[in-house]
Order: structure tokens, then C-alpha cells, then sequence
């Protein structure tokens, strides 16, 4: 049985002829060929956003007689005939462009200080935001947030006002992952504060295990989880190394 | 048929050369066998043993992971973590066996891809408690002696 | 005529149809009330109440006077009439007897006078607003203003009783639906529209047949119809004035697109602001549903379609396509990238066809009167005519609809009645905020998609806003740009972060702090805007300044080089004194609210240049016109006027 029966279109991607799965979107097709294309709001696990504008490349057909356009690669799915440039001038300085905005929008954030440098930008040209935090507004932790199903974190009012939080404390189940996947680290959280874990402004218990009184998580995450996938909450109150070593008691005495 | 990980408790030694294996090829810092995939142990005194992740057929961590990013690899059999995953931690949390993890310091979750289908840890576990094989090898004799392959980093250590 | 109507077949409906047109055939006289929003503003709706008081007074002297109420005689109120300048406006029918600009106290008058003695009430005509003095004119047809229009879109607007089924019926309501249903079949509905060349009038001008067409090629058991009634854009009000006006017309026109696309849902999308759009469509909607032209079996026909309305939450951007859709779908109106098409994959990934108010009401009556006769209006890539809501510093101020192809002039000058005061004109900007600012050079281009586009500006949805030339149009810019800034989605960077930047150098220019390397920077920004940004409107936003940058650099050189405002109007670089000719009245002094203004009666006076704040009350106040505004150095008020109106 051949391994691999979905349809595949033939792009070129950067003078590189590729077999590419069709329904996949350039950035990922690029990206399995170890083509690198930046991007900031783009997240492999999550429905794509395409609000970064750093992934734009700009392509063409033979068909379009050198006419070109630029285009959002993390959006745009792979097409027959479809010649992609990821670096052309008109992608750079879109590109640079944009870091340019970023850097004036979060100037202390390192991760975007190093993709600007990357671009020959080491200081912004534009006025720099005043109070500047880091979040650059990649909605990232909102769609995390949607995918664990917790839909807590929120986009508040619009334009260069917009900003992200929990509106609702009550239906954050203090897991962490938004601020884990965070790629500019702009969401603050402490843990082990008196026992406890902080984010979003709000407290949480941390449940111990009993064994190794390591910490598993908080009780609005074990609920949680446990209800979303339907398995039985005893699962979720053991450390991941109390377990480990359990398994090891019972492979032993399967042996003896 | 497939190659699996067979793993034979009694044969263990708890002589670690599994972990420091899974070390090297898995993590950025070599020394880190807090956080190796497998892991040896000593129970009781006295009784040895290794564990590593199952590759359960219906898993736990893939029913709970809210993105499907830990999938099946076709080729190894493993399931593999892809860059999929936003760092729940609900995996970890849900592993009857305690096999995937959470690594606080390069922030990813860790679990045994059997090194994309050669696995370390069975390469280099000198008493065969650790066999990458199609089939369970048949029972040896515990006195039997066995080829040990040498650690890599063994090699640099300076000879006695 | 009946409360309660229901229509079993096609038949029973042009049964009635003709019944309510013989019906009114023995009316003799008919007057209408404008309940547009300018009209309301002003006082229509009590002018109504007052008219309608007046008559019920008077029955018995109407019924001598063979003005039989609800026989002969009728008042109504309808929708926007147009001429919102002149508003609130009364006409009368058949006579087209217009008045303009009354009051509630002339109510008692108009049916004296006027309805009960054929006396014309000569304070109450329109004025014509000719430069060479003004004419009084009688009827509504000889004003320019109507008389050079061509209504399709609108033509039931200020003719009918929103709330009235009858009155819809009676201009051929439904008509256009019952030859669809019984004459043509889905294809030919689709075929015709394709042929009469319709373009969405929303703004971007795809071919509305050729959107149809590739909705029903996509395999789905589903088909979404929208009609999007989110008119964003500030000054325009076309979309809203058709909702208000006649609703029934917009539900028509989705009944033919439904009937077309076999689509058995749909909704109207409409703007959070527009409380009365939203009561008159509701109306509508359930007068249709007890009749049978809503719902389950349509007419006896088996058809079905269910039409919902669905508020806004008064955001800008849910006006765009994609962002519309998630907004239904209860999400964020944010928009989505379109590289897979609404037709394909739009309202809960299923296929949808949107369109807006002006192009659903454009539906009827090109099946009605047929395609070609729709393609010969206007030029061949954009075929039929335009509402355009015509604003700013014009004498005329109101709904316009037009021929495509109409040159600028013609709408600003002859229906528009030119630039109030005379003054100079400077500037119109087209397509809403996101538009572009076209020149005097400019003005004898014909008004359709492509010249629009071809231009810099862009037809949008149909807002038109004049200047003269007391207009800063680096001012004007800015202020464009504040407006998107507070309307931007804030999803991608380029709308987001590049606004702001944009106004920021803007300001800097203003403030008189600009450089040339910021023309440079803002010519840098707006590139990447329009090309990088996720949807139409944030690749539209650059629009109000490129062009105006492209069309009036030599007033942002003046402001970054001489320091100079040339229409006198941002405030950093403007000084307001008071020149030798002064009276020394004091008006200016009691007038001033920082007290900067020194001098005593009868002798000159001097403003405190440390403590004005250029607030321009003395300029205003000034009975002999002696403060002048002096900017760079010279003096910039424009108070003789030196050049005519090209």
C-alpha cells in the first residue's frame, strides 16, 4: 500500500521544484523543505491568523505574464503551477517594514530587537509606543487558549488600542500554556508563590502529589482536562515520576 | 512486522547507560538524565528495572492533547510530539505510565520517539534489557555473556 | 387596503396588484412627507403628526372639496426625498408642488392653503441656489438638482410608505419576484443579471451575476444569501435612506437572489446606528411573512426562504466581507484572509453570496425591465447608475443617484449646485474614509469603478465629500487617518501599527515639526499598507494620504519647508492679528476666552500672541474683517475670492 495517496501539486518555491501535498499552505511546504520563512502568529497546532504579515512571500503563475503579488503564506494553500519567491526585494522590504512597526510597538522585546537586526534594523524609525510591554498582539495565547477549550483569553477594543486578557477570571484554568507558547514572553506568571501559581491577575491552588509532593497543576486544569477527554479524573492526580516509577514496580513484578 | 522496544526487566542492571544514552541524542545538554525518556531503576534494594513509553495503541496523552499533536509516526510506530503542541501539559498529566514530560527549562514536552527508529537506549544497554526487535529474543541465560558496545563519551574517559 | 394579506399563488398577488392600482387611480392628490434622517432631524416626523392633526380637523371641508381622505386624498411619510438641504420637505402629488424648509407651524397653512385652495405658499419654495440669484421653483422636477438624476436604486424612496405593503405594491412590487418565479427559471435569473452588467455597489465592484454564478457551482447543499447593510462610512447614507425608505424593495431583490440561488436562509446585516432601518425592515419581514412571500412555500410555489435581520456591533470593519461573516457566526468581526472565496467558503464554511443594500435593490428592476435596458445605462464596464450621498461644502447637500460615467463636475456643480458661498472648490473625496481626494484637474472625470481606481480614489460605497478651499488637506488627511484609527480591526500590523505611525508623522507635519525624510517615511508606510495588509480596507487606508500627497504636495512642502499652513487651519502654524484697519469695537475683546485680545474703544486692538490659543473666535466675530490669519509669515484668510468656480 503506497504510503502517501494525497494529491500533490508541483510549485517552485525559491528556483526549487517541489511536490508539494496539496491543501498545505506555502509556509508549511517551505518549511518541510527547510526553507525558512519568518512569521510570528504562525503556530502549527492552530488555525492560521495571518495577522504578523512577516510570512508574506510574493508569487506568480506562467500564466500571469510577470505580473506578481505578495500574499500571506501561512494562508495561502499551494497551487499547480505556483512559483514562489520567499525572498524577493518586494518581500524583504514589506518585511522589514513590518519589523520596523513591531519594533517601535514592543522596543525591548529581544525576539523581535533580533529578526529587525536580522533586516538591518537596529533602532526603530518610528515613534516608539510609550510603556511599551512585549505582546505584539499575535493572538497566539487567544487561540491556544480556544484550542484547550478554557476560551478565556480575549482580544479587548480594537485598532493600535487593542489589546489581550481574560475578561472572565473565572474560566482561566491557570495551565500556563498561553504564556508558554507566548513567542515574545509578554505574558507574566509566577509560580510556587506560597504554594501557588499567578497569572492573569488571579491566584491558583496548585494540587501536590502525595507521594513526591511534586506539583501536578492547578484543580481547574485537572477538571478540566479530565472532562474534555473524557478520562477518568485519577489519572491526572500523580506526578508524571511517581508514575514512571510505578510502571517500573509493575514491569518488575510482571517478570518475578 | 514492525521493530517494537522489548524490554526485559530482570536483565537490568540499572547501570544507567540507557538514560545517558537517551541524553545524548535527545537533549542540548548531554547531562540531563533527569528528564531522559527512559529510565532505570532500583526497587527495593534489589530488584532492577527500565521503563520507557508504550506507544499505547489508544493513548491517553493522544486523547487529551487538544491540538493532535502528538501523532503516530507511520514509519517508527512511535508517537511522536510535533511542533503542534502549546504546552498544556495535559499529556503529562494524563499518562497512566508517567512516560511524557514536561521540561521546565527549554519549555517542550519530552517523550520517547524511539529515536526515529534506532534507538539509543537499546543500542547501547549492555545486557540486552533493552531490545529494538521485531520479536521478543528468546530467553538467555543470565550468566551468558554479552558483547557490551561502549558509550560514546566512555571512549573519552581515560583508561584505568 | 386589508390588514391581514395573504397570497396563495403569483396570481392572487397581480390580482391585488391591480385592484390597489385602480384603487388609488381616483386619488387626485397625495402629499408626501420626508421622513428621511436630515428630514427627522429637523422636525418630519411632527410635521407629519401635525399635517395628518390638521386634516383629520378638516374632513368634512376635504369631502366638500371632493378630497375624500383615504379615497382622494392621502398624506404619507416616506422616505428620504434627497434634497436634504432644503429638508424638511413637503411635495405633493400629481402637482409636484415642492416646499422646502418647513416648520410644524406651517402644517395648518399648507392644508389651508395649499390643499384646500390650490394656493402656492411662495415663502415655502425652493430658492434655487443659481450664482446669478435665486429663482423660486414650484415643482420638483424643474429643480436641477432632480432633474439631472436618473433614480433605479432609489426610485421608491420618498415615493413610498416604508411601512405601507400597499403602496409598495402599487409601484409594482413584486413584480420583478413574480416574473422570476413563474417566467424564468434560477439560470435565467443569473443570466440576466450577468448580462445587465450589475457591479456590487458596496465598494470593490466584482460582477454581482458572475458572484451568483460561481456560488451555484459550488456542490453544497447549502447556500447562504447576505445582504450587508453596515454602512460604516461617515457622510454616506445611501444604504440607510434605501432601508428606511423602502424596505420592501431590498427584500425583493433578496427574494430574487434566493429564488436564483436556491438559498432558503439569509440575512440583512445591518448597521447598530440605524435603529429605524432596523424597525422598517422588521416590519417588513413579518407583513411578508403573514402574506406568504416570507417562509415556508413562498406564493404557493413550494420556495422557501427565511430572512433574518441581524445587528452590527458598530464596528467599521464588520462592514468587510469576511469580518461581517464572523461577526454572524457570534465570533470576533475580524476579517479573514481571502484566498479561498465567500462563494466557496464563507458564513460557517459554507458557500455565501453578499451583497449590498444598493446592489439587492438594482435586482428587481433589471429583471423587471430587463437587462439591456440596465446595460444601457452608463458606460459598458459599469453599467447602470450610482447613489451617491453628496456632502461637505456643497450647496445641495443630499442622496443623489446618477448615471454611471457622470463627470464629477456635473455632480458637485449642476446637481450639487456648486461650492456654498461660492467659494473655491478644492477637493472632493470619493469611496469614504478610505478614499482618495481628487483635485479641481480632476473633475471632468466620468464617475465609475475603474476611472475611480485608475484616479487613486475609489468609488467605494458611494460617500462624497466636497472641500473648498478653507479645506488643509494635510489636516484632512490626518483626520481620515484618526478615523481609521479608531475603526482599525487591529488584527495585522500594517492597519494596526502602521496607522498610528502614520498619524504620528502626520501630526509632526502639523505641528509644524516635519522633515522631508517624513514624506519618504509615510510614502515607505503606505506602500507596505496597501500591499501587506490583510483585507481590503487596511490595503485602502494609505488611500486619503497618498493622494492627497500626489495631488497636493506644494501644501505639504509648504507646512514641512516654509512652516506655512496655506488654508490657514493647523493651529501650530497659524497666528491670528489684527490689522491698522480696526474699529476698535471690543467685540473681539469681550469674545476672546483667554482675555488675549488688549485695547481700548475706538482704538486698535492687539492680540497676545503668548496667550491666543488660535481658537479663531475673534477672526469669526470681527464685524469689518480686520483680524487676518497669518501663516508663514503671510497673511492666508481667504476672504475675497479671487478665482470663480472653474
Amino acid at each position: 500500500m503506497p504510503k502517501d495517496r494525497s494529491e500533490k501539486v508541483r510549485v517552485t518555491i525559491d528556483g526549487r521544484s517541489i511536490d508539494a501535498e496539496k491543501g498545505k499552505s506555502i509556509l508549511e511546504v517551505a518549511r518541510e523543505c527547510g526553507i525558512e520563512i519568518p512569521s510570528l502568529c504562525y503556530h502549527p497546532g492552530l488555525e492560521s491568523f495571518g495577522a504578523c504579515r512577516l510570512c508574506v512571500v510574493e508569487i506568480t503563475k506562467p500564466g500571469w505574464e510577470g505580473w506578481k503579488k505578495l500574499v500571506t503564506s501561512c494562508l495561502y494553500p499551494v497551487e499547480e503551477e505556483l512559483i514562489i519567491d520567499t525572498r524577493s526585494e518586494e518581500v524583504r522590504e514589506n518585511r522589514s517594514v513590518v519589523l520596523d512597526l513591531l519594533l517601535a510597538r514592543v522596543p525591548e522585546s529581544d525576539v523581535i530587537r533580533q529578526l529587525a537586526a536580522e533586516y538591518g534594523i537596529h533602532d526603530t524609525s518610528y515613534t516608539k509606543r510609550e510603556d511599551a510591554d512585549t505582546c505584539i498582539m499575535c493572538t497566539i495565547c487567544v487561540r491556544v487558549c480556544d484550542a484547550i477549550g478554557a476560551n478565556a483569553i480575549a482580544t479587548l477594543s480594537r485598532g493600535p488600542d487593542k489589546y489581550v486578557d481574560v475578561p472572565d477570571k473565572d474560566a482561566c484554568i491557570g495551565c500556563l500554556a498561553c504564556a508558554l507558547s507566548c513567542p515574545t514572553n509578554a505574558i507574566p506568571f509566577e509560580e510556587f508563590v506560597n504554594g501557588k501559581r499567578k497569572i492573569w491577575g488571579r491566584e491558583f491552588d496548585l494540587v501536590y502529589d502525595e507521594i513526591s509532593h511534586e506539583p501536578i497543576g492547578t484543580p481547574e486544569q485537572i477538571d478540566h482536562f479530565a472532562e474534555k477527554s473524557g478520562l477518568p479524573k485519577e489519572y491526572f492526580l500523580k506526578s508524571d515520576k511517581v508514575r514512571k516509577k510505578e510502571t517500573a514496580v509493575t514491569f518488575a513484578r510482571v517478570q518475578f | 512486522m514492525s521493530k517494537r522496544l522489548f524490554v526485559t526487566p530482570y536483565r537490568c542492571t540499572d547501570c544507567k547507560n540507557c538514560e545517558v544514552a537517551c541524553s545524548f541524542v535527545h537533549t542540548r545538554n548531554p547531562m540531563k538524565p533527569a528528564l531522559t525518556r527512559v529510565r532505570a531503576y532500583t526497587l527495593m534494594g534489589e530488584i532492577k528495572s527500565v521503563v520507557l513509553c508504550l506507544q499505547c495503541e489508544d493513548a491517553a496523552c493522544q486523547t487529551v492533547c487538544p491540538t493532535g499533536a502528538l501523532t503516530r509516526n507511520p514509519d517508527t510506530g512511535a508517537i511522536d510530539r510535533t511542533d503542534a503542541c502549546i504546552l498544556c501539559k495535559a499529556c503529562t498529566m494524563a499518562c497512566p505510565f508517567g512516560n511524557i514530560h514536561f521540561d521546565p527549562a527549554y519549555e517542550e514536552i519530552v517523550k520517547c520517539d524511539v529515536c526515529g527508529g534506532d534507538p539509543a537506549c537499546a543500542k547501547y544497554c549492555p545486557t540486552r534489557a533493552l531490545v529494538w526487535a521485531e520479536e521478543p529474543s528468546p530467553d538467555l541465560d543470565p550468566e551468558e555473556e554479552i558483547e557490551v558496545m561502549p558509550l560514546p563519551w566512555a571512549m573519552t574517559m581515560p583508561a584505568k | 387596503m386589508s390588514a391581514a394579506l395573504s397570497f396563495k399563488n403569483p396570481e392572487a398577488l397581480l390580482a391585488y396588484a391591480e385592484k390597489v392600482k385602480k384603487y388609488r387611480q381616483q386619488r387626485t392628490m397625495e402629499i408626501r412627507v420626508c421622513a428621511g434622517p436630515g428630514c427627522i432631524a429637523r422636525g418630519g416626523r411632527e410635521i407629519f403628526s401635525a399635517i395628518k392633526a390638521t386634516i383629520e380637523k378638516n374632513k368634512k371641508e376635504l369631502k366638500k372639496k371632493n378630497l375624500e381622505v383615504g379615497v382622494k386624498f392621502e398624506a404619507k411619510c416616506t422616505g428620504c426625498h434627497g434634497l436634504c438641504e432644503a429638508g424638511p420637505v413637503v411635495t405633493f402629488e400629481p402637482s409636484k408642488l415642492f416646499y422646502s424648509k418647513v416648520k410644524i407651524k406651517d402644517a395648518e397653512e399648507i392644508v389651508e392653503k395649499t390643499v384646500l385652495n390650490d394656493e402656492i405658499i411662495k415663502r415655502l419654495l425652493f430658492k434655487s441656489c443659481d450664482s446669478r440669484g435665486g429663482d423660486l421653483i414650484k415643482k420638483y422636477t424643474d429643480i436641477r438638482f432632480y432633474a439631472l438624476q436618473t433614480k433605479v436604486a432609489l426610485r421608491n424612496v420618498g415615493v413610498v410608505d416604508p411601512s405601507n405593503l400597499d403602496d409598495f405594491i402599487a409601484e409594482d412590487g413584486f413584480k420583478a419576484f413574480v416574473k422570476a418565479l413563474t417566467e424564468m427559471s434560477p439560470d435565467d435569473v443569473i443570466e440576466e443579471i450577468e448580462k445587465s452588467g450589475l457591479r456590487g455597489r458596496g465598494g470593490a465592484g466584482f460582477s454581482t451575476g458572475k458572484k451568483w454564478r460561481s456560488a451555484k457551482r459550488v456542490k453544497q447543499d447549502r447556500v447562504w444569501i447576505i445582504c450587508n447593510g453596515d454602512e460604516g462610512d461617515p457622510g454616506a447614507f445611501m444604504d440607510r435612506a434605501i432601508m428606511e425608505g423602502d424596505p420592501y424593495s431590498v427584500i425583493e431583490g433578496l427574494l430574487i437572489g434566493a429564488y436564483a440561488l436556491g438559498a432558503t436562509d439569509g440575512f440583512i446585516y445591518v448597521r447598530h446606528e440605524y435603529p429605524l432601518a432596523v424597525k422598517h425592515l422588521q416590519m417588513a419581514i413579518n407583513t411578508l411573512e403573514k402574506a406568504g412571500l416570507l417562509g415556508k412555500n413562498i406564493l404557493g410555489t413550494g420556495m422557501t426562504f427565511n430572512l433574518k435581520i441581524s445587528r452590527g456591533g458598530g464596528a467599521f470593519v464588520c462592514g468587510e466581507s469576511s469580518a461581517l461573516m464572523r461577526s454572524l457566526e457570534g465570533k470576533v468581526g475580524e476579517p479573514r484572509a481571502k484566498y479561498i472565496r465567500s462563494v466557496e467558503k464563507g458564513l460557517l464554511d459554507q458557500p455565501t453570496v453578499l451583497n449590498n443594500v444598493e446592489t439587492f435593490t438594482c435586482v428587481p428592476a433589471i429583471i423587471d425591465k430587463g437587462s439591456s435596458w440596465f446595460a444601457s445605462i452608463g458606460p459598458k464596464s459599469s453599467t447602470g447608475t450610482k447613489a451617491f450621498s453628496l456632502v461637505g461644502k456643497v450647496k445641495n447637500t443630499g442622496l443623489v443617484e446618477v448615471p454611471m460615467g457622470r463627470t464629477l463636475r456635473e455632480i458637485i456643480f449642476d446637481i450639487g449646485g456648486g461650492i456654498i458661498d461660492d467659494r473655491p472648490f478644492k477637493a472632493v473625496q470619493t469611496g469614504g474614509p478610505s478614499g482618495g481626494c481628487l483635485p479641481v484637474d480632476k473633475l471632468d472625470l466620468p464617475v465609475d469603478f475603474d476611472t475611480l481606481s485608475r484616479a487613486g480614489a475609489m468609488m467605494g460605497s458611494g460617500g462624497m465629500i466636497v472641500m473648498d478651499d478653507r479645506t488643509c488637506m494635510v489636516d484632512i488627511a490626518d483626520y481620515f487617518i484618526r478615523f481609521l484609527i479608531g475603526e482599525s480591526c487591529g488584527k495585522c500590523v500594517p492597519c494596526r501599527e502602521g496607522l498610528r505611525q502614520v498619524h504620528e508623522l502626520l501630526d509632526r507635519i502639523i505641528r509644524g515639526d516635519g522633515e522631508l525624510d517624513d514624506l519618504k517615511k509615510i510614502d515607505r508606510l503606505c506602500h507596505t499598507m496597501e500591499v501587506a495588509s490583510l483585507c481590503a480596507l487596511g490595503k485602502s487606508a494609505p488611500y486619503p494620504v497618498t493622494s492627497t500627497i500626489k495631488y497636493f504636495r506644494d501644501e505639504y512642502m509648504a507646512h514641512i519647508e516654509e512652516k506655512k499652513c496655506p488654508a490657514g487651519v493647523c493651529k501650530s502654524l497659524v497666528k491670528y492679528d489684527i490689522n491698522k484697519d480696526c474699529i476698535g469695537c471690543l467685540i473681539c475683546k469681550k469674545q476672546c476666552p483667554v482675555d488675549a485680545i488688549s485695547g481700548e474703544n475706538k482704538k486698535l486692538h492687539v492680540i497676545d500672541q503668548d496667550k491666543c490659543i488660535v481658537c479663531g473666535i475673534c477672526y469669526e466675530v470681527c464685524p469689518v474683517d480686520t483680524v487676518d490669519i497669518i501663516s508663514g509669515g503671510e497673511i492666508v484668510n481667504r476672504r475675497e475670492l479671487e478665482v470663480v468656480n472653474p
